[in-house]
């Protein structure tokens, strides 16, 4: 991390406890001693933790919700979000149901077109958001109703339960006995975007933008179009999404992702603002959405087998959520008054 | 007794001095001029007075007590009244509950007393001779008339003490002679005003007393007026001509323009702008706040339309449409007066702030590119603007304001700009800063880069420029060729801003 820092004026480089500080600050560090933690005790305590299915389910849900955190996450790099992730990712598992179903098209192209769709939708957000100058909260609260309302009327709200073999047969596929094919696609789709954030132009764009959409304005980026594609990347991600969630349950449901989608919500913005990721945009933790949805699966397949009732459960989450804002604040208050950040 | 002392405040924000020992004193019945450039500290010293910030040392007396307001709230209690620059009505409300907006009941869950709200806005109305009814909507109003409506509310919480930013900025001359009519039968009634304006001549039309800021400090503190001509004033304001240092005079550029405007036009404004800039040239832009340079600077940069004339890039004529064709095809950079909101990503890295111009220039295959290879291109640029940071992956809202400043150009010399558009360079920048700022402006027009030079610094304009375009109202009233003679080059850009009365 050096360059320029040759010149005499320079001063020398942060010390070395200044930077062990802000790792053992950081999201990731933090997220990671709090999952080996969780586990450990759950592992110890409750009977069936660590059992192999346990740790397949565990792994699989924790691909789906990583997914679904990466769909949100690549919008609110913009410091924007997308309510109608949960309405995209159900209007790709119907189109895929229809398509391998009804219209007997193999199942590898189905994806694609279904995957295709999502990002159309995540278009129309993105090009609605730019042109209007409205905050993408209102813009996808309408295209969140718009996109199910229309995907019910067409479906007429049945679902596809005669899909090929291979799909269910891909969501109980097991390798070593413990880990989903689906928890794969998810880890290598976090390897894509931390490239794509980290190494290319159109990942930088993107930051940019969302740190200060009229400095990089001025400095000869096009924001709109930059923009477009954060919501562009959303939709492909919440379809990829709602496909994983097709394969885990062997059919394309309209009801999967609850009324409207909504209860993607939670895991969508748990993952990422766990992780890190900066609700005012332009600064992503990839591998904290990937940490975020593993700390909460691991939590929640742990009061699970400890018979807490589900709506506690939910209550917990959301009551995380809210304590990852407050520390992430304290943080970045902490880091800047010892000029760390 | 006077009823607003301030004696020997100073205050320094990181990297800057803005105010150092000031002191003036406003007396009952009297109209104080506060004079300035930009940057001088005016608004620094209204901020203190006003409680937004703490002096760091010296204090604040009112009618022989010392105060010192915890916030605006609290001075307005005080009895003292501002009217800030920029309008700060609540439009979709009347002009009654807009004078009393801070007293429309007596707890938050009180009923509003709207008959009460009415009578006592028409007081502050027929005081201020506004013949509006207290119901209307702020919205219907004239700019004059609602510049009246934030005077009324000053007045209504009791202030013996009006503070007046700029009162007139947006007002045409006939309402600026009603406001000055008002102005004076408040004076009558005993009221202190201070009155912060850059136009000299209204400074000289209404008030009795000035002081006069540069550099943070007096250079005049409440000196009486009577028997004062304008230039002792305007010696005052930019002092020192002896601070112009002779730049060796360089060779005209003969090369044929980079960038022409004839008679263009824009939708923001500007009417009938001819310009001309030559490879190897810098090209003052002069005018005071609001006469659109900055605005003219980002229409070149197609962030408005244009309406009509013709713009040239190298010989060519084009239609810019947006700041990546300007920076991508015709290779022209903008260096923003807003350094914060417009020029640098603070939360980013000081190499990303750098590098955000050649991203696209430098990517591979696919758009992928490594950092090595944006660090290979801008840390050239960065040693030889000698900027000091512990690491190109410190984040750059640590750094200080001329370092920033420092990125802020790099990104484009990194770019590297045919033409580049400087806008208030060295605003809240340290003069050593300032001072290399300058010598870079030259040593890029040395290298063959045509630059725009944005400032309302008279002194730096003369230092810096070869040619000096007058900017006033949106149009170019005049150009000179700059011979560095402080005075005489003064004497004619103020003359073109205010046409003959100056000469």
């Amino acid at each position: 991390m050096t360059g320029v820092p040759r010149s005499s004026q320079m001063p020398a480089t942060p010390s070395r406890s200044a930077v062990s500080m802000r790792v053992l600050l950081s999201n990731e560090f933090g997220l990671t001693a709090l999952i080996a933690l969780t586990a450990v005790v759950f592992a110890l305590t409750l009977e069936g933790f660590t059992s192999p299915f346990s740790l397949f389910a565990m792994g699989r849900q924790i691909g789906i919700d990583t997914m679904i955190g990466l769909a949100m996450m690549a919008v609110i790099v913009t410091g924007g979000l997308d309510l109608s992730v949960g309405a995209i990712g159900v209007c790709a598992a119907m189109t895929f149901g229809w398509l391998a179903q009804t219209k007997g098209v193999p199942v590898l192209p189905s994806v694609v077109l279904a995957v295709l769709l999502g990002g159309g939708l995540g278009f129309i957000n993105g090009f609605a958001v730019v042109k209007s100058g409205v905050h993408s909260f209102i813009i996808t609260l309408a295209s969140m109703s718009i996109f199910f309302g229309i995907m019910v009327f067409l479906t007429k709200a049945a679902a596809y339960n005669g899909l090929p073999a291979e799909v269910s047969a891909f969501g109980k596929f097991k390798f070593f006995k413990t880990i989903s094919p689906l928890l794969l696609i998810s880890v290598a789709s976090c390897i894509g975007l931390a490239l794509l954030y980290r190494f290319t132009v159109l990942g930088r764009q993107m930051l940019a933008a969302g740190a200060n959409a009229r400095a990089a304005e001025l400095s000869g980026i096009r924001t709109g179009r930059v923009i477009v594609a954060c919501h562009i990347l959303t939709g492909l991600l919440a379809a990829m999404a709602g496909l994983l969630v097709v394969a885990r349950t062997g059919a394309a449901v309209p009801s999967m992702a609850g009324q409207l989608g909504q209860d993607w919500l939670l895991p969508a913005f748990l993952a990422p603002v766990l992780g890190g990721t900066l609700l005012s945009g332009g600064r992503v933790s990839v591998l904290g959405t990937l940490l975020g949805a593993t700390f909460v699966n691991v939590l929640t397949s742990g009061l699970l087998l400890m018979q807490v009732g589900s709506f506690w459960i939910l209550a917990i989450l959301g009551s995380m959520l809210l304590a990852a804002v407050f520390t992430d604040r304290a943080r970045q208050v902490f880091l800047k008054s010892r000029g760390m950040i | 007794m006077s009823a607003l002392e301030v004696k020997g405040v100073s205050k320094s924000f990181p990297g800057v001095k803005a105010l150092n020992g000031v002191s003036m004193t406003m007396q009952a019945g009297s109209i104080h001029a506060l004079l300035g450039e930009n940057g001088a500290g005016k608004s620094t010293l209204i901020k203190i007075v006003t409680g937004i910030y703490q002096p760091d040392a010296g204090e604040v007396r009112m009618n022989g007590s010392p105060v010192r307001f915890a916030n605006l709230r609290q001075s307005a209690a005080g009895g003292l009244g501002v009217v800030h620059q920029e309008r700060n009505l609540v439009t979709r409300f009347s002009v009654g509950e807009n004078i009393l907006l801070d007293r429309l009941g007596k707890s938050a869950l009180s009923r509003v007393d709207y008959p009460a709200i009415w009578r006592e806005a028409d007081k502050w109305l027929k005081l201020l001779e506004l013949d509006v009814d207290p119901q209307t909507p702020v919205t219907r109003l004239s700019v004059a008339q609602m510049q009246l409506v934030e005077i009324g509310k000053a007045l209504s919480q009791q202030s013996r003490v009006l503070l007046m930013d700029e009162p007139t900025a947006s007002l045409t001359p006939n309402e600026t002679q009603v406001l000055f009519r008002i102005l004076r039968k408040l004076r009558d009634d005993g009221v202190a005003i201070g009155f912060v304006s850059h136009k000299l001549e209204e400074v000289f039309a209404i008030c009795d007393r000035v002081t006069v800021l540069r550099d943070g400090q007096n250079a005049c503190d409440s000196a009486d007026m009577k028997g004062m001509v304008r230039g002792d004033v305007v010696q005052m304001m930019i002092g020192r001509a002896e601070r112009i240092t002779a730049r060796a005079p360089r060779p005209m550029p003969s090369a044929p323009p980079l960038l022409e405007l004839k008679a263009y036009a824009s939708n923001l404004g500007h009417r009938d702008i001819d310009l001309t800039i030559r490879p190897g040239e810098i090209l003052g832009l002069y005018g005071l706040v609001g006469a659109g340079r900055s605005e003219l600077a980002k229409a070149i940069l197609g962030l408005a339309r244009q309406t009509g004339g013709e713009v040239r890039v190298a010989g060519r004529p084009v239609q810019i449409t947006s700041v990546a064709e300007a920076l991508h095809t015709h290779g022209i950079g903008y260096v923003s007066e807003d350094r914060k909101a417009e020029g640098l990503i603070l939360m980013h890295s000081v190499l990303n702030n750098s590098g955000i111009t050649i991203w696209t220039r430098l990517a591979g295959k696919l758009g992928f590119l490594r950092d090595r290879r944006v660090e290979a291109e801008v840390s050239p640029v960065l040693q030889r603007l000698e900027l000091k940071t512990p690491s190109l992956q410190q984040t750059i809202d640590n750094l200080s304001g001329g370092n920033q400043q420092k990125v802020s150009c790099a990104k484009w010399i990194a770019a590297g700009v045919k033409l580049l558009i400087i806008d208030e360079p060295t605003v809240g920048i340290d003069i050593k800063t300032k001072a290399y700022m300058h010598d870079l402006i030259h040593e890029l027009a040395a290298g063959g880069t045509a630059v725009l030079l944005i400032t309302s610094d008279m002194p730096e304009m003369i230092d810096v420029a070869d040619r000096i375009a007058v900017m006033d109202g949106y149009r170019i009233h005049g150009l000179v060729e700059n011979d560095r003679n402080y005075d005489r080059m003064s004497k004619a850009i103020m003359g073109f801003i205010h046409g003959r009365e100056a000469a």
